[in-house]
């Protein structure tokens, strides 16, 4: 392939313009099972104002390479090697050997930081306004031209300035916290800024939103920006060049069109087969085998070689160096075979390919089906209950899920997907009856679930209680950190097997385990939650709901919390399993890439839920291909591609933040977001519109889909009309 | 993939398995039946029975396992427990077998006010009266044991049982039982206690105790109840909820695992300030008495003017030092008991045992931090 | 706003449900006081009959009117701040207590100043040097003390200082053949004379510490921690408004915690120091079976340590902005 010239220009205008450059660094820390290496000898060139993405899985030392940009490890933890930084003019300096003053002033003024949680990045007690003054005052700025400049930036992030500098953390979103963690650290007008995982905890709307508004700021400000994340898609549109971490070393470094279209390192490539997105083909989506090393015990010559379907003897003894890949002259990648990764691993994949492999399979249901389980008019409120004595306040009632009825067949696979605070879990939880509607009904097999039962958390009838059943989104709290994996497998078998005894309840959990590819059982069944991995604690997640034999699973965000390169095995396994037993899922997600994945390879459906109320369903190849609905729209914008756009789309949104859920919006409720809302979409309420044909079903909420409505004759809304009233205050209702 | 080459067992199977699974709970005499099975699918992890028979040996090796020897090994590695038992060990086998070993005293059962270690016959001295303040100071450890027992298990009863209900049932329940907390925790412990004691003028040891208990079950009331409030939320009680697992036994395994580490740093917070109040009430001359115990000494030490009479000050001492003894005792198992219960203490100790390599401890000891 | 109210009315309540508390116990507990004028009290008068008056007189309870009567009685005195009359002294019982108020309230509340002031210095030098000699000296130190109870300390104390050493009076509150009053000596003899009883419950800075010691270690350990080194902010800064301040909120609670076990405490305290406060009129009135004053001194002590609760949990709003709403224990 050859150089583009938008890639050309690229070289040109960064040239060998180094800011900081790093030379066999390592970051170490004392274990008493031995000297834990996080950081293995790296050596890279960042260059000015370019946009550099650091890809990593967790546990591949992403965050300690940003630490040792600023030499800021944490105690314990020694960095070793040299990081050099070249101011614009003036001497380089080498960071690790300044003195306390001197990194108190280099740190934030020329490098500044964005920490992974911004909700734990500011002091609870102070204002953000306190927090902007310190940081300027404590680098001997002039507090007042600073203030200044800190309202320009959030003026730029879309925030209210005035409103944000006079808030205390906790009244902030999310979204707005790390918006204003954003501005606190461009506010000494640094030279770069190192961003790491800077929007991991954060809606897909926002995320793209807060990735759009960094690709202006750079502009704006000229900054380096170092973005580290897990999350491939995200930064690949963003970055001019992406750096991949595997087991505390680079595995491959270049431009990002190049890495993107021509990944040279093994590893890389499979990183991208793993990982869900809404244009490549299923097929092509495969999980990595095996697991990321331990920083004790990492792996003599090349850390991948254990995973590598090309390594050799070479490999396991000699640390493969940088090789000069493809054809640009800053393409390194760190494998010995690198071309024929490039020649042969497409073909290894095809020659698998053939092997197993679940076929996409077609909705196993038709219109005239038995649903089994059938939602009606739906509606789940909170907070409408005094909850004590003495309670004279106002209530304030948050109507999380509002009138939503739709049916779920046997065999079937509904994804619901929408942004945090959207009610999609509510309804989750609703339709497997573990949160009790306030109105309509869920008719289970055409019987009231609820039908005799008097308290809120439990159904009467024992055998639709067992026929649905939930897998939960954290696997750290999905299983009970006080119990073995026996006792845990144990509870559902002891209360819907009891004629099995002990030895076979055991033979039972260990034959399931096998199952599910957690070798050596015997091994596992003793273990307590935290001595397994994050895929293993879902596997086991899975398997306890399975062995009460439900008929229909509520998986809320079952993959979300895992690394990327798991989450295709996971979803694989749960396809598998619901092949197997037979089960309909109803699965949660806020990433409409794992949300197609599931439901295409499956044919099952996708419902976009926003606030409270469902605005469009239908099958995952008309939802991704042919969105009807505006907000659809927005979230497919929204979901990260794995190739570089050189055009990228308007935001089509035209508030970033979600409306206050104490006070919906009138009509339809998006209209305070939609790029197209007209009038009438504020008086008057949408309701979902059959659209379904050849090509699949879909049912869409939005006066556009009619080409006779009176929609089409109102005004459009301007942006000054809304502003302001709407785009205010917090969500504190999770989904 | 191995899993992948079992998938195709299943593919045979077809929607009526699906619908015999409705009756499940109808056909429990036949493992086939249960197990919602087309046949011939012998293989299938779902219906898997056992080969190998585990002996009721095993089982106990088990328990004993998770009960006895996985706490010991994690205790024996913490000077604080060790020392905390050993305090707490003296002070049972002086409640126990020491009753057998010294003889009641009585007044004028040797000279008044000989001082201690001076006349073997009397190794602590004797009071005023003549009495011999070790064979006093035994005898009264039978009563405080019995008050401290009492007070402690009634205040653990009866917080954790307010806090799980309250916290758990929620609605009106909730309601009414921490409206009940509130007023307690609010009123003042030691003066409801003495108004109490005037009333009702408790004699036996636990009963004194159980009244005792009135003042100090309300923090911890309130306290479990926040956190059932938290845990009941949490993924796995919820799925727990949904297989239906029956209330009872969703507490007990479920949630009181979670407790448990705090439940018994309160129970021997406690049995100590239980064995404060008592004492001072027994000091105060507020509950009656008909045998002496370490509150009573100290009175009529402090009656007799022991503060000012360096000839009487180990009257006053000896019980002094038989108090804060057992206070510390408590006070170190309570910093070491909370690791017990902590399954990654566990699993390390568990380990060790096969000679592999532990994790750096790094939890903080949080103990304290619960106590105020 | 509303919480606020709410918490209100939680104190109200909570004084509600005390006074029928000791209404309950007054009429009906075994050994109750109505029963003693009638049964002790009555058959010595020359008329019997004297007895319900007495019992009226001095528990503003008549047991020959309807239950619902007595308790109305009772009630609407307690209102009116008539809290029955002292057998023992012969006067109205909140005369007696409005006199032994204020000498509880001075030393309780030095003793909690102190003691938290203390305890939050010491904790936090501990934390700083965590698993350094002096943290690992003052932890054990901070263990044994808080094993002791406060009243042995209180005995050791008053043996050493008062008899041994004659540093401090041995008991009283104010010192003799001084004229009360806004004179330097009269001023200095009240702090001399609460020294020691102030002293005995310092044993609490013992927790404090230990716990100011736990939770600054945790925000030492906390994010906006590290972000705020990175800003570069100074020291100073950083130890005030950051560790400090949000180690210490938490405790906040302890502290109304502390503010309740230290009445209780007084009782013993104040009997040791002949300290004539709220607890020592308890105890007297115990020893005299003068009913009136017990459950008179019950009352007040519970109502000062519910308005001392509400006053702190109304402050707090002030000092955490996070505070107020549902988010908080309302305590």
């Amino acid at each position: 392939m050859t150089i583009s010239e938008s890639d050309a220009s690229l070289v040109d205008s960064t040239g060998t313009d180094t800011i900081v450059e790093l030379r066999d660094t390592s970051v170490s820390f004392g274990m008493d099972r031995g000297e834990s290496r996080v950081l293995n000898e790296v050596n890279i060139d960042i260059e000015r104002n370019e946009i550099l993405g650091v890809i990593g899985e967790s546990g591949s030392g992403k965050s300690m390479f940003a630490s040792a940009l600023l030499d800021a490890v944490p105690a314990p933890g020694t960095t070793t090697g040299d990081v050099i930084y070249h101011p614009e003019d003036g001497d380089p300096v080498d960071v690790t050997g300044l003195s306390k003053s001197e990194l108190k002033q280099f740190r934030w003024e020329e490098i500044s930081m964005v920490f992974q949680g911004a909700m734990s990045s500011f002091n609870p007690v102070r204002s953000v306004r306190t927090h902007f003054v310190e940081t300027l005052s404590a680098h001997d700025y002039d507090v007042d031209a600073g203030i200044e400049r800190a309202k320009d930036l959030l003026e730029d992030l879309y925030l209210e300035p005035e409103r944000m500098l006079e808030s205390y953390p906790h009244e902030l979103s999310g979204g707005m916290k790390q918006r204003v963690l954003i501005a606190l650290s461009l506010v000494l007008e640094p030279e770069m800024l190192v961003m790491d995982e800077p929007t991991a905890a954060l809606d897909l709307l926002m995320q793209q939103s807060i990735i759009s508004l960094l690709n202006e700021i750079q502009e704006k400000h000229d900054l380096t920006i170092v973005f580290i994340t897990h999350d491939l898609p995200l930064v690949a549109d963003l970055s001019d060049r992406l750096a991949v971490l595997y087991a505390f070393e680079f595995a491959e470094i270049g431009p990002a069109d190049e890495i993107l279209e021509r990944p040279a390192h093994p590893y890389t490539r499979a990183l991208l087969n793993a990982t869900p997105n809404l244009s490549a083909p299923l097929e092509q989506m495969r999980p990595i085998e095996g697991e990321s090393p331990d920083p004790v015990n990492i792996p003599p010559g090349c850390s991948y070689h254990p995973r590598c379907p090309l390594a050799d003897e070479q490999c396991k003894s000699i640390d493969p160096g940088p090789y000069d890949a493809g054809d640009s002259r800053n393409h390194d990648v760190y494998c010995h075979h690198w071309e024929q990764s490039i020649d042969d691993l497409e073909r290894a994949f095809t020659e698998s390919n053939s092997d197993d492999s679940p076929a996409t399979r077609n909705a196993s249901h038709s219109d005239d089906a038995e649903p089994l389980v059938s939602l009606e008019d739906v509606e789940v409120q909170f907070g409408s209950e005094n909850d004590g004595w003495l309670d004279f306040g106002e209530s304030d009632v948050v109507t999380a899920v509002d009138g939503i009825s739709f049916d779920i067949y046997e065999n079937d696979v509904v994804v619901l997907v929408g942004e945090s605070g959207c009610g999609k879990t509510t309804l989750g939880k609703t339709a497997v009856g573990l949160q009790r509607p306030t109105d309509g009904t869920i008719e289970y097999k055409d019987r009231d679930i609820w039908k005799g039962s008097s308290g809120s958390s439990t159904l009467e009838d024992e055998e639709i209680r067992r026929a649905l059943q939930i897998v939960h989104q954290d696997p750290g709290s999905s299983l009970n950190s006080h119990q073995r994996v026996r006792s845990i497998l144990s509870t559902p078998l002891n209360r819907w097997h009891p004629d099995l005894d002990g030895n076979d309840r055991r033979e039972r959990i260990l034959a399931m385990l096998e199952y599910v590819g957690i070798s050596p059982p015997e091994d596992y069944i003793e273990r307590y939650p935290h001595q397994l991995s994050g895929g293993e604690k879902q596997r086991v997640a899975l398997i306890r709901a399975m062995l009460v034999n439900p008929d229909l699973i509520l998986a809320d965000e079952a993959v979300s919390a895992l690394d990327v390169s798991l989450r295709v095995s996971i979803m694989d396994l749960m396809i598998e399993l619901q092949d197997a037993f037979d089960t309909s899922f109803l699965s949660v997600s806020h990433d409409l890439s794992n949300a197609r994945y599931l439901a295409e390879k499956t044919g099952g459906r996708i419902g976009v839920m926003y606030l409270g109320e469902l605005v469009e369903i239908g099958s995952a190849e008309q939802i991704i291909q042919n969105p009807q609905h505006p907000y659809t729209q927005a979230l497919r914008w929204a979901t990260p591609e794995l190739e570089q756009d050189d055009d990228p789309d308007e935001n089509p949104i035209r508030t970033i933040d979600v409306p206050d859920q104490k006070n919906m919006p009138s009509g339809c409720r998006y209209h305070t977001r939609c790029p197209d809302a007209r009038e009438t979409c504020r008086t008057q309420k949408p309701e979902l519109v059959d659209l379904s044909n050849e090509d699949g079903v879909q049912r869409t909420a939005c006066f556009r889909v009619d080409d006779d409505h009176e929609y089409w004759d109102s005004e459009p809304i301007t942006d000054d009309a809304v502003d302001g009233d709407e785009d205010d205050d917090h969500v504190n209702v999770s989904g | 993939m191995k899993r992948s080459e079992d998938t195709n067992q299943f593919d045979g199977r077809t929607s009526d398995g699906l619908d015999s699974g409705g009756d499940l709970e109808t056909k429990p005499d036949s493992v086939e039946d249960i197990l919602r099975s087309d046949g011939g699918t012998v293989d299938s992890p779902f219906e898997r029975t056992a080969t190998v028979e585990e002996t009721r040996r095993d089982r106990i090796d088990r328990k004993l396992k998770d009960y006895l020897w996985t706490p010991w090994s994690i205790m024996r590695n913490d000077w604080r427990a060790i020392v905390g038992v050993s305090i707490l060990v003296v002070y049972l086998l002086i409640g126990t077998v020491g009753v057998y070993l010294i003889d009641p005293t009585h007044p004028t059962h040797g000279e008044s006010l000989v001082g201690p270690f001076e006349d073997w016959s009397h190794p602590l001295g004797t009071d005023q009266s003549g009495q011999d303040i070790l064979s006093m100071t035994v005898y009264s450890t039978v009563p405080i044991l019995q008050m401290m027992g009492a007070g402690a298990l009634f205040t653990i009863v009866l917080g954790t049982g307010f806090g799980l209900v309250s916290g758990y049932k929620g609605g009106m329940v909730d309601t009414v039982l921490s409206s009940i907390t509130d007023v307690f925790i609010n009123i003042p412990g030691l003066p409801l206690v003495i108004v109490l004691s005037v009333l009702l003028e408790p004699e036996h040891p636990a009963l004194v105790g159980v009244l005792l208990a009135a003042a100090a079950w309300a923090g911890l009331a309130r306290a479990i109840r926040s956190q059932v409030l938290t845990l009941r939320g949490e993924a796995f009680v919820e799925a727990s909820r949904a297989m239906d697992v029956p209330t009872i036994s969703l507490l007990r395994k479920e949630i009181l695992p979670h407790l448990m580490p705090y439940i018994v740093v309160n129970l021997v917070n406690a049995a100590r300030r239980i064995i404060f109040a008592a004492v001072a009430l027994y000091f105060l001359g507020i509950l009656p008495y008909s045998d002496a115990n370490w509150g009573v000494m100290l009175e009529s030490a402090y009656r007799a003017g022991a503060v000012y009479r360096p000839d009487a000050i180990h009257w006053l001492l000896v019980p002094m030092i038989a108090i804060s003894g057992i206070s510390i005792g408590l006070v170190l198992l309570g910093q070491s008991l909370d690791r017990v219960f902590n399954p990654r203490a566990r699993a390390r100790h568990e380990r060790s045992d096969d000679g592999k390599g532990s994790e750096p401890e790094s939890e903080p000891n949080t103990t304290n931090v619960t106590q105020m | 706003m509303d919480w606020r109210i709410r918490r209100l009315g939680q104190s109200v309540f909570t004084v509600w449900a005390v006074m029928t508390l000791t209404f309950v116990l007054t009429r009906f507990m075994p050994g109750n006081p109505i029963d003693y004028f009638l049964v002790e009290v009555g058959p010595d008068l020359d008329d019997p009959a004297q007895a319900y008056e007495m019992a009226e007189l001095y528990m503003n309870i008549n047991p020959e009117d309807p239950l619902y009567i007595e308790y109305y009685d009772y009630m609407t005195a307690f209102m009116q701040g008539d809290l029955g009359r002292s057998m023992s002294m012969n006067m109205p019982v909140e005369e007696v207590l409005a006199i032994a108020i204020p000498w509880t309230l001075f030393v309780m509340s030095w003793a909690v100043f102190l003691g938290f002031t203390a305890g939050i210095a010491i904790g936090a030098v501990m934390a700083y040097w965590e698993g350094g000699k002096f943290d690992t000296a003052l932890t054990g130190y901070a263990t044994i003390i808080t094993s002791i109870p406060f009243y042995v300390l209180a005995l050791v104390l008053l043996t050493i200082f008062a008899y041994r050493l004659n540093w401090f009076p041995t008991g009283g509150r104010q010192p003799e053949g001084v004229e009360p009053g806004f004179n330097f000596l009269y001023l200095t003899g009240i702090v001399h004379h609460a020294m020691l009883p102030v002293f005995s419950m310092f044993v609490t800075s013992g927790m404090a510490a230990l716990t100011m010691r736990g939770n600054s270690i945790r925000v030492l350990g906390s994010d906006y921690l590290r972000v705020a080194r990175l800003r570069g902010l100074s020291d100073p800064t950083i130890a005030i408004h950051y560790v400090a301040r949000n180690a210490i909120l938490p405790m906040y609670t302890g502290l109304m915690i502390a503010i309740g076990s230290m009445f209780g405490g007084a009782v013993v305290l104040e009997e040791i120091f002949v300290y004539r406060g709220m607890g020592w009129y308890l105890i007297e009135a115990v020893r005299a079976r003068d009913y009136p004053l017990m459950m008179g001194a019950f009352t007040v002590i519970t109502i000062a340590v519910v308005i001392a609760l509400l006053i702190a949990d109304l402050t707090y709003g002030k000092i955490d902005p996070r505070a107020g709403g549902e988010n908080r224990e309302a305590f």
